[in-house]
């Protein structure tokens, strides 16, 4: 269907619309109209992807001049594929009705690891042997020296591309990391160059989170867009913790040790050149002279990973006198190493902040703010004349020379906090020195000046108005969606008593009282007993969930669930967990019914969805806040109450909820869904925790369902189960029409109704 | 009133939420036996005539309209073939879930629907045949036999049964799939379960059984008394059946009532085929003769098997001795309807009629009752497409569901040789009531 919205005429390639999609649009368009910033929470199943998809892309299309690209960042490769599949019917659809006009360039940006189809290459494990095994074929030294020796082995693919060079293009349409190995194959090209060099022309790119945020991929890859991009965050519920995580580094004691035997390694490699080629260090000596700004200058497969900090404060200027040499960089290096390694001595836990750290590295070993600075550029400057092509075996003094750039570069927003072994395991040393960025803001700061539109959209985004401030953004629109059903397909309930009346909760004092393990034992087993298929029960960590189901097991309640379905658990290794995953997927299909244990903040809350059968039921047992005591976030909260006046109390209850709400949000993927979610802990009864939840989940959650005991429970569930298993009407009764069609909306447009239908 | 009418009409959405708060409110307060009553607050939709008397408000027109629904949504209004001799397996989940005391008095006890279901199943299919089968303790046991005669499936119906173990539903489905092989292919082979499990317990891979059952043309369907299961609603799926799930007590009811009508005819068994069929004659009251089926004297009454001689009580069935099908020819009329539904009454809005200058009818054709709602005001009402006669809703219902003839076109049909065109076509439809042995024929 096509329609209008203000001037820009929009298309969507499907007959109907939802209203909420209808409406998303509409404060999208006013967002790009402002040329602002947008804050948009919209339920999951309403189709949020295809509505930003349609409608940025008809904007474009209606300012043929000077039309916006897309940069639409997913978390996952999977979601990337979501996405891009969605775009492909969006743009045949537009094509059938436009012709040749409509046509743009889309497509996927991912990894070498997923782009590469060099068999020899792709076979390694990992992603960093992956980029190493590429660098090591088609590094510059090594191409020319395969010039002159034959027997020197090149990539194929990236020959031939290099050969076409800018002549290298892709037609117009929609390449998914599949398509773009396919034409790579047919072609005979690479397909990670050539996506990377058509991302300076494609209208629209999707790739991950890290291209823009990570200021060390983010300088290389997304240094060329114009500020007329549109960027686009989905699933961005936990940017702050991205952004976070982009600026953190964590040292160890086997990190340290790896970099003494990379300087080492590097040291040899020193004396070798300088027996052999002494003029190769000469030269690079007179470069760093110059200044750092040779980057552009390289051949595109020798650039790798560039400053982890802000990229503009670093290259006007030129690296220190003190480090140009190489001999005096490695001993630099070598001074810092052996400070860190003195500071994981320590015996008890120390905090720091990075002024007084930098100074303590000066007084002790000699190592001022300036050089640390400079410590991740001249690496990679060494590394390159070294022409060192295993990168992968160098990680470590990466790590190193990252966190020296780090503390370097900021005075603010950061600390350094070093254990002696982890909290919760007292008896196992393992001295860990972090660098924390408190400041999420510190990251996404330059995506924000950048570019003239950034919208974050995420199925929960509530409270809404704490982004802007974690962020330290002013967006133009910001707005919640809530979401038009034809039937109540969400029951939400907060129980908050077991069968015996006695309040449960996870309170630090009461998790382990036998009488609440036992109340959440009795309210799963009467609720499997209940529910068909897939049950669902996320747990607020991963020892308590060993806590209580130990506990469980001993005291026979266990048993008795697996009388009614099976058991699966996630466990903190991957192949396991997707190993459960899949079995209990078996169990659901085959009518046997299953429970699956998970844990909030895990892999499977954060990425799996158990939509249909696989989750009828999710049970969220108590309220999953962060571990209070860890340091990080202690030293998190004090600055964000310094700094944003956001106070410990708002914050940790903020974090909890919103993942509350991404756990039981896994259950209802679609309108035609339905499902179940219990809240069973006595706090959520609370107004101040539950107003947090997302408007969706509060607009179901009716007052009766507030105060539950188990058997009240139980009851509701059954009558939702069998209210829910009738046959209904998918477009909406007489009253409310949930499904939009074309002449619905003119109807609606002519009458100048519509601000009824928005919310 | 005049104040709190405009608070309405002005008011905006917070006002009416926290009326609607409220009502929940109060909802969630109410005790267990209560929230029964909940939803149907008979007490509040009574209102006052003129006279002061009160009277419940007229929800005919409701009823009307989801009889209608229903009536439209399901495939008997079109003309398709229907198998006209199911042989069908009900199995009954007797595992611990159907001990549950949710619906009243326990699930278990609702067994009774069952019965009536039975009752219903031979009025509808004359010549149908019936089996029963109870799953427990994770294996499937067979009650009773494919049988004509309602009255020895209830007989064991209502023995005394006990809820034990798990529910299989893949050893139901191998034990019918078994039985039902050998069922001659004219027949069509169904297979309905109540179940109360929400789970299954199974031995081996259910969907090889589902594929068989489908390969074998079994028709499945599933009446669930607890919630919708994936797997149940697979088979139903794949073997094109009905899965539905029952509210309540009587909701339970309607939905297996909804089983007893014949089920379209599979394409595969459309070719039609002869069935030879006895129609016996009613023996001469006050004669002594030993009665085949129950080996027992008895007086007067029976029926006596055209080719045999043998003595059997009651119609329709199978003769014990030679084998013959015997059935009434009221039995055979009886599914004549099937095959030419009466056509679906279109509804005629008043208002309607009254632009269009047409004279508003006063009786309703059928019972002659006046079509006037009380206070003369004109309700609503049906009219045959045909005959363009007016009903009213009661008639239409009956009509529809009952009667199976509209009196409209019946009372036409004297003038017009209508008749011997649907005769006609009947034969041409390759239904499967192609012959018949008649009396003198048998005994030749």
């Amino acid at each position: 269907m096509k329609f209008q919205i203000e001037e820009v005429t929009v298309y969507f390639p499907y007959d109907n619309i939802y209203p909420e999609q209808y409406s998303y649009m509409v404060e999208l368009k006013r967002a790009l109209d402002a040329k602002g910033h947008a804050l948009l929470e919209m339920p999951t199943g309403t189709g949020k992807t295809i509505a930003l998809l349609s409608l940025i892309t008809s904007y474009s299309l209606s300012k043929p001049s000077n039309p916006p690209k897309l940069l639409y960042c997913t978390r996952t490769v999977h979601e990337m594929e979501k996405t891009l599949a969605e775009l492909r019917r969006l743009h045949s659809y537009q094509v059938s009705l436009l012709g040749t006009s409509a046509n743009y360039l889309a497509l996927g940006l991912s990894s070498r690891k997923n782009l590469c189809i060099n068999p020899s290459v792709v076979s390694t494990e990992s992603r960093d042997s992956v980029d190493a095994a590429c660098r090591k074929l088609t590094a510059s030294w090594v191409r020319a020296l395969a010039m002159e020796n034959p027997n020197v082995k090149t990539c194929e693919f990236y020959e031939n591309y290099e050969k076409v060079g800018s002549e290298a293009i892709l037609p117009p349409g929609v390449y998914t990391l599949a398509d773009l190995k396919v034409f790579g194959k047919e072609k005979g090209w690479c397909p990670y160059f050539l996506a990377r060099h058509m991302v300076q022309y494609a209208n629209v790119v999707v790739y991950s989170y890290q291209y823009l945020l990570d200021p060390k991929v983010a300088a290389i890859i997304s240094k060329e867009m114009q500020r007329e991009s549109v960027v686009v965050f989905d699933e961005a519920h936990n940017i702050d913790n991205v952004c976070i995580e982009a600026l953190s580094v964590s040292v160890r004691r086997q990190t340290l040790e790896g970099a003494s035997r990379n300087l080492s390694r590097m040291a040899q490699e020193i004396d070798r050149f300088k027996a052999t080629d002494a003029g190769r260090l000469r030269a690079e000596y007179n470069r760093l002279v110059d200044g750092l700004a040779q980057r552009g200058n390289l051949p595109i497969t020798d650039t790798w990973l560039s400053n982890p900090a802000l990229p503009d404060d670093i290259l006007k200027e030129a690296v220190p006198g003190n480090i140009r040499r190489a001999e005096h960089f490695l001993s630099h290096l070598r001074r810092l190493v052996q400070y860190l390694k003195g500071r994981l001595q320590t015996e008890n836990v120390e905090k720091e902040g990075l002024v007084a750290f930098v100074a303590s590295i000066y007084t002790q070993v000699g190592i001022d703010q300036k050089m640390l600075r400079f410590c991740y550029d001249r690496l990679h400057s060494l590394m390159l004349t070294l022409e060192i092509t295993d990168t992968d075996e160098f990680l470590h003094i990466q790590t190193i020379c990252d966190f020296a750039t780090l503390v370097g570069t900021y005075t603010r927003g950061f600390s350094i906090i070093i254990e002696p072994f982890d909290e919760r395991m007292p008896h196992i040393p393992d001295p860990v020195i972090q660098l924390c960025c408190h400041d999420a803001s510190l990251a996404i700061k330059p995506v924000f000046d950048r570019f003239q539109s950034v919208v974050i959209t995420s199925g929960t985004l509530s409270p809404i108005d704490l982004y802007p401030r974690l962020l330290n953004f002013n967006p133009v629109v910001s707005h919640s969606f809530k979401m038009s059903l034809t039937r109540d397909c969400i029951c939400p309930m907060v129980l908050t008593r077991g069968s015996d009346q006695l309040p449960v909760s996870t309170k630090f004092d009461m998790r382990s009282d036998p009488g609440v393990v036992r109340n959440y034992g009795r309210l799963l087993l009467e609720m499997v007993s209940v529910v068909p298929d897939g049950v669902v029960c996320f747990f607020v960590s991963y020892s308590y969930m060993d806590g209580i189901v130990n506990s469980w097991n001993e005291t026979g309640i266990l048993k008795e669930i697996m009388q009614q379905k099976l058991v699966f658990i996630e466990t903190p290794d991957v192949v396991e967990t997707t190993l459960a995953l899949d079995n209990y997927r078996r169990a659901c299909d085959c009518g046997r019914g299953a429970v699956f244990f998970s844990v909030a903040r895990g892999k499977v809350a954060e990425g799996i969805d158990f939509d249909s059968h696989y989750g009828r039921l999710v049970i969220m047992f108590g309220v999953p806040f962060q571990y209070t005591l860890s340091r990080i976030l202690l030293a998190r909260l004090e600055y964000l109450r310094e700094t944003f006046q956001i106070k410990e109390g708002d914050f940790l209850t903020f974090d909890a909820l919103r993942q509350a709400a991404q756990c039981v949000g896994r259950v209802i993927r679609s309108k035609a869904d339905y499902g179940m979610m219990i809240f069973a802990d006595k706090r959520y009864s609370r107004h101040d925790k539950r107003s947090k939840l997302p408007g969706w989940i509060l607009s179901h959650l009716r007052d009766a369902h507030l105060n539950l005991s188990t058997d009240m429970a139980v009851h509701i569930a059954r009558e939702f189960l069998r209210k829910m298993a009738q046959p209904y009407d998918k477009a909406g009764g007489s009253g409310r029409k949930t499904l939009l069609s074309q002449e619905d909306l003119e109807k609606m447009m002519t009458n100048g109704n519509i601000q009824e239908m928005l919310f | 009133m005049n104040s709190s009418k405009r608070k309405r009409s002005n008011g905006d959405g917070d006002e009416d939420e926290d009326y609607e708060e409220e009502d929940e409110a109060n909802g969630g307060c109410l005790q267990a036996w209560e929230r029964a009553y909940a939803d149907d607050r008979s007490w509040e939709s009574l209102q006052g005539d003129e006279s002061s008397l009160l009277r419940p408000i007229d929800n005919k027109a409701m009823y009307h309209a989801q009889y209608r629904r229903r009536i439209r949504s399901s495939p008997s209004t079109f003309r398709i073939q229907k198998g006209l001799i199911p042989y069908l397996y009900i199995v009954v989940d007797l595992s611990t879930a159907a001990s549950e005391m949710d619906f009243k008095p326990s699930r278990m006890a609702l067994q009774k629907n069952v019965e009536a279901f039975i009752r219903e199943f031979f009025d509808q299919n004359p010549r149908g045949q019936l089996g029963l089968v109870f799953v427990k303790d994770g294996v499937a046991q067979c009650l009773t036999e494919l049988g004509g005669s309602p009255d020895s499936h209830i007989k064991a119906l209502m023995g005394k049964l006990e809820c034990s173990g798990e529910a299989s539903l893949q050893n139901a489905l191998e034990l019918v799939h078994d039985y039902l092989k050998q069922v001659p292919s004219y027949g069509h082979r169904e297979f309905l379960i109540l179940y109360s499990a929400p789970s299954t317990r199974d031995p081996e891979d259910i969907m090889e059984t589902i594929q068989q059952c489908k390969k074998s043309k079994i028709r499945c369907s599933v009446v669930g008394l607890s919630s919708e299961i994936f797997i149940c609603k697979h088979l139903c799926q794949e073997t094109g059946g009905l899965y539905s799930i029952a509210l309540d007590e009587s909701h339970l009811k309607e939905l297996l009532l909804e089983h007893a009508p014949p089920p379209p005819a599979m394409a595969e068994f459309a070719i039609p085929s002869l069935i030879k069929m006895g129609f016996p004659q009613r023996a001469a009251e006050g004669v002594v003769s030993i009665c085949s089926c129950h080996r027992e004297p008895k007086v007067g009454g029976g029926y006596t098997c055209p080719r045999c001689k043998a003595r059997v009580c009651e119609l329709p069935t199978e003769c014990c001795i030679c084998g013959l099908t015997l059935v009434s020819s009221p039995h055979l009329a009886r599914s004549y309807h099937h095959l030419f539904p009466v056509t679906l009454f279109s509804e005629v809005s008043p208002s309607y009629l009254s632009t269009l200058q047409l004279r508003i009818p006063k009786n309703c054709f059928g019972c002659q009752q006046s079509l006037l709602n009380p206070g003369n005001k004109p309700g609503l009402f049906v009219a045959c497409p045909k005959c363009s006669q007016y009903f009213c809703l009661d008639c239409d219902i009956y009509i529809h569901g009952s009667l199976h003839n509209c009196p409209g076109c019946e009372s036409l049909r004297h003038s017009k040789p209508v008749i011997d065109a649907e005769e006609l076509k009947f034969a041409a439809a390759g239904n499967q009531i192609s012959t018949a042995v008649s009396p003198s024929a048998a005994a030749q």
